[in-house]
């Protein structure tokens, strides 16, 4: 029988820094990781479980390209105790991980449709993943929009990402505090609908929240005219087995482990928790 | 032909097993028998700091467990089943493939609820042999058992257990939790439940758990463990950074009803209890979960179907 709880050594192969409480993390494997029919390593939208021996285990979103099977990167905010232990690592330390896990967003749902990302802060790593897709497969999707809000400026993260996805997407950046040089817009505000320019009834969202999920829920989509049913949230709980066990990540009638991490709106709105 | 066991011989028959095996009688502890393959702590993995290696305790113990009631049968068929789905537990199936479930019962069946072998009482002085798996078959072939052509059979009804009928009603069960949400009983217990968790540690089906990193006092090692959580904790839903998503004791306990009777339905079309009152009795804010859901059902009942 397979031991399902046991991770794999992975070597951490760079790491940046985007703020001043985040760090992304190349994790890299000696023999790659394996791809699927579709040449994925893994589907945008899915997580793995980082481990760093003694500090425990944490679920991360992935937020390197599903097609690039020598290296996975995720962003790490210094939050907790293995956070914590993760920001003092270097550069060729080893630590371990287990997954991909999840379901990640409907990619045939999505193709040949207008797109709309929304998400906040450190909600970007799961999008990351799926902007990397789309722009991969730039002639399957229609007008695509990215809509990242933050508190303040350095709470953007993956900046030079973002320079790169501005040739092939739209982007627009937004945060509640701006600094002196901040040019692009403050707050999740109406204004941003005039940017947007989709065809409502056959655009798919793409959301990680909570961050300016229901802001922009409100002030943005709902008036764009995108129905529940089109909107895609990518949900975080706590979490522990990763294989629908232990409890710690129920959401209503959902496992976020095993059901999600990507959930259609609808099916999680009227959740009591 | 019936193979039966005069019941002077039991304790013969069990000390001649205990020659060569473990055997623990369920009767002797408070937390149930998922404790033997779910210890309420063990180590996972073993991480050695210097060598860099992973490895895991290699489980060879065999036991054999003695259980008194059909509910305890009952409850390891259905842990088993979320033990196996939708993902196998490595660790759970370690231990509990080297195991042998012996049901002596006192009361008369009909239908067997699991466990390998099953001694049946027939009358003040016979029990009657069932045998469910190979590994209830290795442990009779002996002496103490014997073919009677037509023993003397007697019903032994069990204990009346109202909380037991409800359970036969599954979906009903459901749909009155899962409408409860907004019910004053929630707002009750939540003044009276003291978040403890000895409900679901003595709960022969709960089966939560947390995973935790430890390292030994010589530093040589990090020892990855998991042990017995509980949902009703206030840390149960909490992640780094404070944000808790079931802050209250209310949503905690409610989340616990709803598990064992909302989600547990639908994954597995049957609520996850077996009326066998642990809970009740271990409960030190004198809970009752049976007239809970009483209370829940009768009002879903009268006014659950007019909404």
């Amino acid at each position: 029988m397979e031991n399902l709880y046991k991770p794999f050594k992975v070597k951490i192969a760079k790491i940046e820094k985007h703020s001043s409480k985040v760090k992304l993390f190349r994790l890299e494997k000696d023999d790659l990781f394996k791809k699927n029919k579709n040449k994925l390593v893994f589907e945008p939208g899915q997580f793995i479980l980082v481990s760093h021996f003694g500090y425990g285990e944490a679920p991360f979103g992935i937020a390197s390209s599903p097609y690039q099977d020598s290296f996975i990167e995720i962003v790490v905010r210094r939050v907790g105790t293995l956070t914590k232990s993760l920001h003092k690592l270097k550069s060729g330390d080893e630590i371990f991980m287990r997954g991909p896990y999840g379901n990640g967003f409907p990619l045939d749902f999505m193709s040949g449709k207008d797109v709309v990302m929304v998400t906040g802060g450190c909600g970007i790593p799961p999008i990351a993943a799926l902007i990397e897709y789309i722009v991969s497969n730039k002639n399957k999707f229609g007008r695509v929009y990215l809509i990242y809000g933050a508190k303040i400026p350095d709470d953007l993260l993956m900046r030079d990402n973002l320079k790169r996805w501005g040739k092939d997407i739209k982007i627009l950046l937004t945060v509640d505090k701006p600094d002196k040089n901040w040019k692009g817009y403050k707050g999740m505000v109406s204004e941003l609908i005039d940017e947007i320019k989709i065809d409502a009834k056959d655009a798919v969202v793409a959301m990680c929240g909570p961050g300016p999920m229901m802001e922009a829920l409100e002030k943005i989509l709902r008036p764009l005219g995108i129905s529940d049913r089109r909107i895609f949230v990518n949900m975080e709980r706590k979490m522990q087995c990763g294989i629908g066990k232990c409890q710690h990540c129920v959401t209503g009638d959902k496992y976020v482990c095993q059901d999600g991490p990507v959930f259609n709106f609808d099916e999680i709105d009227k959740n009591w928790d | 032909m019936n193979l039966v066991i005069e019941k002077k011989q039991i304790k013969n028959w069990l000390d001649e097993l205990k020659k060569e095996n473990i055997v623990i009688d369920s009767k002797k502890s408070v937390l149930p028998i998922k404790q033997h393959f779910f210890p309420p702590k063990e180590n996972l993995f073993i991480f050695n700091k210097k060598t860099k290696k992973l490895k895991s305790p290699d489980y060879k113990k065999e036991i054999i467990i003695i259980c008194h009631h059909l509910g305890q049968l009952e409850a390891m068929t259905q842990l088993d089943e979320i033990m196996e789905k939708p993902n196998p537990d490595f660790f759970y199936w370690q231990r509990r493939e080297k195991s042998t479930l012996i049901g002596l019962i006192d009361e008369s069946f009909e239908v067997a609820p699991g466990g390998d072998l099953i001694l049946e009482k027939i009358n003040s002085k016979q029990y009657k042999v069932l045998i469910l798996t190979d590994k209830g078959k290795k442990i009779i072939k002996n002496k103490f058992f014997k073919e009677v052509d037509k023993p003397e059979v007697k019903n032994y009804l069990g204990e009346e257990n109202p909380f037991k009928e409800m359970l036969l009603d599954p979906e009903l069960l459901a749909n009155a939790v899962k409408w409860s949400k907004d019910h004053k009983i929630w707002d009750e217990l939540a003044g009276k439940c003291l978040g403890c968790g000895i409900c679901t540690y003595v709960c022969p089906l709960c089966h939560c758990f947390s995973i935790n990193d430890r390292v030994t006092l010589d530093d040589r090692e990090c020892i990855r463990c998991r042990q017995w959580d509980a949902c009703t904790l206030s840390e149960f839903a909490k992640i780094a950074g404070n944000h808790n998503f079931h802050k209250t004791i209310k949503e905690r306990y409610y989340n616990w009803f709803y598990h064992k009777f909302v989600r547990a339905y639908q994954e597995y079309g049957k609520a996850q209890c077996v009326a066998c009152g642990n809970c009740k009795r271990n409960c030190p804010a004198g809970i009752n979960i049976g007239d809970v859901l009483k209370e829940i059902v009768e009002d879903y009942k009268k006014y659950g179907k007019l909404i």
